[in-house]
């Protein structure tokens, strides 16, 4: 997984760094040569290819000792460049350079070695340095559980406020004020602590007139909920909004989004999402956990410079708290790891897996220790299943894979559709009218549905449960006889109750369907892995009934007849329930391994890897074949965020020289390295809107000396302006070490420590698939395009996404990018 | 803020210590078929079942520790057979935590929801007045936007007091989310 072969060179060793250092100083020592040459040389202009080299094979061994001065003289003022302000920032809605923020790193990391001899004070500051990255992903985890914590109670309390309450302790829901009272209902899980509204306004519990307020209060309160949340999120933090899952993989590949993980954003995401899953709609809180876990990590990394101010670095924190994230979510802390692993993270290596590995596991265990659902597991629909399967059921589970995959399909492509229209139409300008508009519509089809009108996790934990006897609702209502001892669960015919559970489950399947469609994407808080898990559970519950129906009439049939002849209960409808989930939201996520993980782990055994497997595998197969994307990287695409996929193939056959800035007939702005003054370069900066510029020996020449940032030049120019004397318009701007004896005129202004000295080159021949790679595997912002070792253009991550799009004959100017 | 939460949270937890006397933080739940189906077997009520909860330890958490001391009368001799039918699980909880988030949720949601009034209410009124100083801080806004940064946008508030700096960052934030919105809700290139 180590995509930076380059960064293999931070290890702690000091040694190591020198040698490291040393290889890259044979790199660096060429351009310096060129530039020292070039001040006694002004007719190198035409100079050919054959001689060129000549002349730079010799001026390097001349300038050897002199290049690794300046090199070291460079970098350490890059180290020391943090007294321009903001020098190593981005803006908003712009890429990272991954090789530039790494090398900051790594010179930092060199200088605090270096210190270390010197005295006390720098030997612990270096050991806080070394354990800083496991000190924050320790705090991430810690705070991410007990966050999780929070929003596990508070919303499992407000979802029962639909209902009614408790009014001795009116902050527990209907279970916790029946905690301990033996006349609890089993039907309704009532008991006489707990009061419906019906009865908190003098009604009974029965009849038509209790209904009716019991109706009217869960609408009203749906409402309530989903007005709150809303608009709390377009008052304080409309970032909050969504799932957060393609964002997050869009920044962790690299893209800066201003505030998308800041402390108002975690406070309305955490306050949104209990809101809005307590209204009732069709949404869950396990996808926004992960934005709210790396929320966390955005946060807490500040408290670390190492981190805070790096934003590669930042990178491998944050994919550390998304698998914090997950493992609350689904208690599932390898499964986190996972996911992080194959689903979000762009850059990964060994050390964030660890990493990763123990913050999922400190969140796991704060989760664990808060227990919020009284059941010892961080997930309501826990379940533990030691039941064996035959092999003829690997048929009904790849079956089920492809009906997940079916699914899948046609809620990608609907919701899609919905949000596109959602993006071009006036629908978009009444975000709070129709987040009110989808939860009346929920809750008044919800209520009469018993299936419905339960919280979502309730109900795949319903459908996941084998039928006990402590399970009394229509769906284990077997022809089964209790007076037989030693066998309690056995093969029966259904009863009436079966049947019409079966009815209600389709209903609820077809209602789930469209109103998640309509939900995801909406202006609230809200994820997508519970509704896509309970509509795979309900599909799942189904053909396990069937089965065993099947199983039942058939028992003699030699399919059956090795396993269920004994009357043992071989088919259990509750795993398949649990293969259907994995099988939907594996069509909708695209997820394999992770997903399966996360199954296992919420149910307990590993016997059931293998159907898992099976259905998750058959259902990619299907999604991949029906529709290209999953609905995570459809969702980047809709929005144009400029996320370079691994995953797909670059299969066409076009040069550097097609997709490069500029084109024919522009001319490429460049900065010469020591003869423009300030006023030159302002102008520039006035007239073009690039976010870098290359630096050149000469106009004339072309050679390339290096490449500096816009937003550099612009500090750099400001802070010279503020704090050197002398610098005026007239002062020429520097990129070159050697000092100029001027007496005539200001001082010059020297820039040469803001400018990045190693760009990545290529040449105006290579193939757009070595660059595409380039570009996904050492993550570049841009790489300079030369020609006879002329600069010719640059290609910005921009430009290669404008150029993938225009290849697959999609908008190009999609493409949000600054 | 913090200790008129956490005192008021003590307040409660007082108040309700004494009330919720009936509420434990464990409990063993079992479930059973009625007695009938041992002792008629004529009567077919399978699917009446029972609860019997009890404050037991974990490891009594079982027919033996729980049924048979409440029903072992009326089912003697069918212990054997009734036994095997009950599921018994040990739960447990706690209700501090319980009672504490779910305070702390209400009043968080209150004061965001007060906070939101006031800015929706009362911020254009108070605005009104201050004008003039507002639109200076937008100036200055506009210059550290265009790329000085942090220290700059420091010194300035340095030279404010207290009450000034608490505006100016609040102006600031303000400014954000109304860029937020733009993307979001009028522009939608983000978040679709």
């Amino acid at each position: 997984m180590e995509k930076f072969p380059l960064k293999k060179g931070t290890s702690s060793i000091p040694l190591h760094t020198a040698t490291t250092y040393q290889t890259m100083n044979k790199k660096y020592t060429n351009g310096s040569g060129l530039s020292s040459v070039t001040s006694d040389d002004s007719d190198m202009i035409d100079i050919n290819t054959s001689g060129g080299g000549d002349r730079n094979s010799t001026t390097r061994s001349q300038d050897d000792d002199d290049g690794n001065l300046q090199y070291s003289v460079g970098f350490s003022g890059m180290h020391e460049s943090a007294d321009i302000p903001g020098i190593g920032q981005y803006d908003d809605f712009h890429t990272i350079d991954w090789q530039r923020d790494i090398a900051r790193d790594r010179m930092r990391h060199r200088y605090i070695v270096k210190k270390k001899q010197d005295s006390i004070w720098s030997l612990i500051e270096g050991a806080h340095d070394a354990w800083s990255g496991w000190l924050c992903v320790l705090l991430v985890g810690l705070l991410t559980g007990a966050v999780a914590g929070v929003i596990d109670i508070g919303a499992s309390w407000m979802t029962d406020l639909k209902f009614g309450i408790c009014p001795e302790a009116f902050w527990l829901n209907q279970e916790h004020c029946c905690w301990s009272l033996n006349e609890t209902n089993l039907d309704t899980g009532n008991c006489s602590q707990w009061l419906t509204w019906s009865e908190v306004l003098g009604h009974s519990t029965k009849g038509a007139g209790a209904y009716i307020i019991s109706y009217l209060f869960y609408i009203v309160w749906a409402l309530l909920f989903a007005a709150l949340s809303a608009s709390l999120v377009r008052m304080f933090a409309p970032y909050a909004c969504g799932s957060g899952i393609p964002e997050i993989k869009t920044i962790l590949s690299g893209f800066i989004i201003r505030g998308y993980l800041g402390k108002w954003t975690l406070i309305i995401k955490c306050v949104g999402l209990i809101l809005s899953v307590s209204a009732g709609l069709s949404l869950g809180k396990e996808g926004p956990m992960v934005h709210i876990a790396c929320a966390i990590g955005n946060i807490l990394s500040y408290l670390f410079p190492k981190y805070g101010r790096n934003e590669a670095k930042k990178r491998e924190i944050l994919s550390a708290a998304a698998a914090a994230g997950v493992s609350v979510a689904f208690g599932a802390p390898i499964g986190g790891v996972l996911f992080s692993l194959e689903e979000v993270s762009y850059y990964f290596p060994l050390k964030t897996l660890w990493r990763s590995f123990f913050c999922a596991l400190i969140a796991a265990f704060i989760l664990r220790s808060i227990n919020p659902f009284g059941n010892e597991h961080s997930v309501l629909f826990f379940v533990e299943y030691n039941k064996p399967w035959i092999f003829i059921e690997l048929i009904p589970f790849i079956a089920l894979g492809i009906i997940g995959g079916l699914i899948a399909t046609v809620f990608i492509k609907a919701n899609l559709y919905w949000c596109r229209y959602r993006k071009h139409s006036k629908l978009g300008q009444y975000p709070v009218t129709e987040v009110l508009m989808v939860t009346v519509i929920t809750a008044v089809f919800a209520y009469p549905n018993p299936y419905t009108r339960m919280n979502t996790s309730q109900l795949i934990y319903l459908l996941f449960s084998q039928c006990g006897i402590s399970n009394t609702d229509d769906l284990c209502d077997y022809n089964r006889n209790f007076t037989d001892v030693n066998s309690a669960i056995e093969i029966a015919a259904a009863g009436p109750g079966v049947y019409r559970a079966v009815w209600l489950l389709i209903l609820a399947l077809v209602f789930k369907l469209i109103m998640t469609i309509f939900t995801f994407g909406m202006k609230v808080p809200c994820g997508l892995f519970i509704p896509s898990l309970c509509l795979g559970a309900i599909v799942g519950r189904l053909v396990g009934i069937f089965v065993e129906q099947l199983a039942y009439t058939y028992q003699k049939n030699w399919i059956f007849s090795g396993e269920c002849s004994t009357g043992d209960d071989c088919i259990t409808p509750g795993l398949y329930a649990m293969v259907g989930a994995a099988a939907v939201l594996g069509g909708v996520t695209r997820m394999t391994v992770s997903l399966v993980v996360i199954m296992f782990e919420l149910t307990g055994g590993v016997r059931y890897i293998v159907p898992l497997m099976a259905a998750a595998m058959a259902s990619k197969w299907v999604g991949d074949a029906l529709g290209r994307q999953g609905i995570y990287d459809a969702h980047i695409a809709l929005n144009g965020y400029p996320f370079l996929d691994s995953k797909d193939e670059f299969a066409h056959t076009s040069l550097a020289a097609d997709v490069m800035q500029p084109k024919r007939n522009e001319t490429l702005s460049v900065i010469t390295q020591d003869s423009m003054t300030v006023d030159d370069i302002e102008q520039m900066l006035k007239e073009t809107e690039h976010n870098g510029y290359p630096v050149v020996v000469s106009r004339e020449s072309q050679y390339l000396v290096g490449f500096v940032l816009r937003r550099d030049l612009n500090l750099a120019i400001a802070n010279a302006k503020r704090m050197v004397d002398g610098i005026c318009g007239q002062s020429l701007v520097l990129f070159t070490s050697g000092t100029t004896i001027q007496a005539l005129g200001p001082p010059p202004l020297k820039l040469k420590k803001i400018l990045d000295m190693a760009p990545i080159t290529i040449t105006d021949q290579t193939p757009m698939e070595t660059i595409v790679d380039m570009f996904r595997k050492l993550g570049l912002r841009q790489t300079l395009v030369t020609h006879n070792g002329r600069l010719l253009g640059v290609i910005t991550k921009k430009d290669v996404l404008r150029h993938v799009k225009q290849l697959d004959n999609e908008d190009p100017n999609s493409v949000l990018f600054n | 803020m913090v200790s008129t939460i956490s005192s008021f949270c003590g307040v409660l937890l007082l108040v309700c210590a004494v009330k919720a006397q009936s509420y434990e933080n464990s409990r063993c739940k079992c479930v059973c078929p009625s007695i009938s189906s041992v002792t008629n077997s004529t009567d077919i009520s399978h699917n009446t079942r029972h609860f019997h909860i009890a404050n037991v330890p974990p490891n009594k958490c079982n027919c033996d520790g729980v049924i048979l001391p409440k029903l072992g009368d009326k089912i003697k001799g069918r212990e054997n057979e009734f036994c095997p039918r009950c599921e018994c699980k040990y739960e447990n909880r706690n209700l501090t935590i319980i009672k504490v988030v779910v305070i702390i949720v209400i009043w968080v949601i209150s004061i965001l929801v007060i906070y939101m009034a006031f800015l929706i209410i009362l911020d254009p009124l108070l605005n009104k007045r201050a004008k003039g100083n507002y639109q200076e801080h937008t100036n200055e806004e506009d210059e550290t936007a265009a790329g000085v940064g942090g220290p700059m946008s420091h010194n300035m508030s340095v030279r404010g007091n207290v009450l000034n700096r608490v505006g100016h960052q609040q102006d600031k934030w303000k400014r954000q989310v109304k860029e937020q919105r733009r993307n979001i809700y009028d522009r939608h290139t983000m978040l679709n």
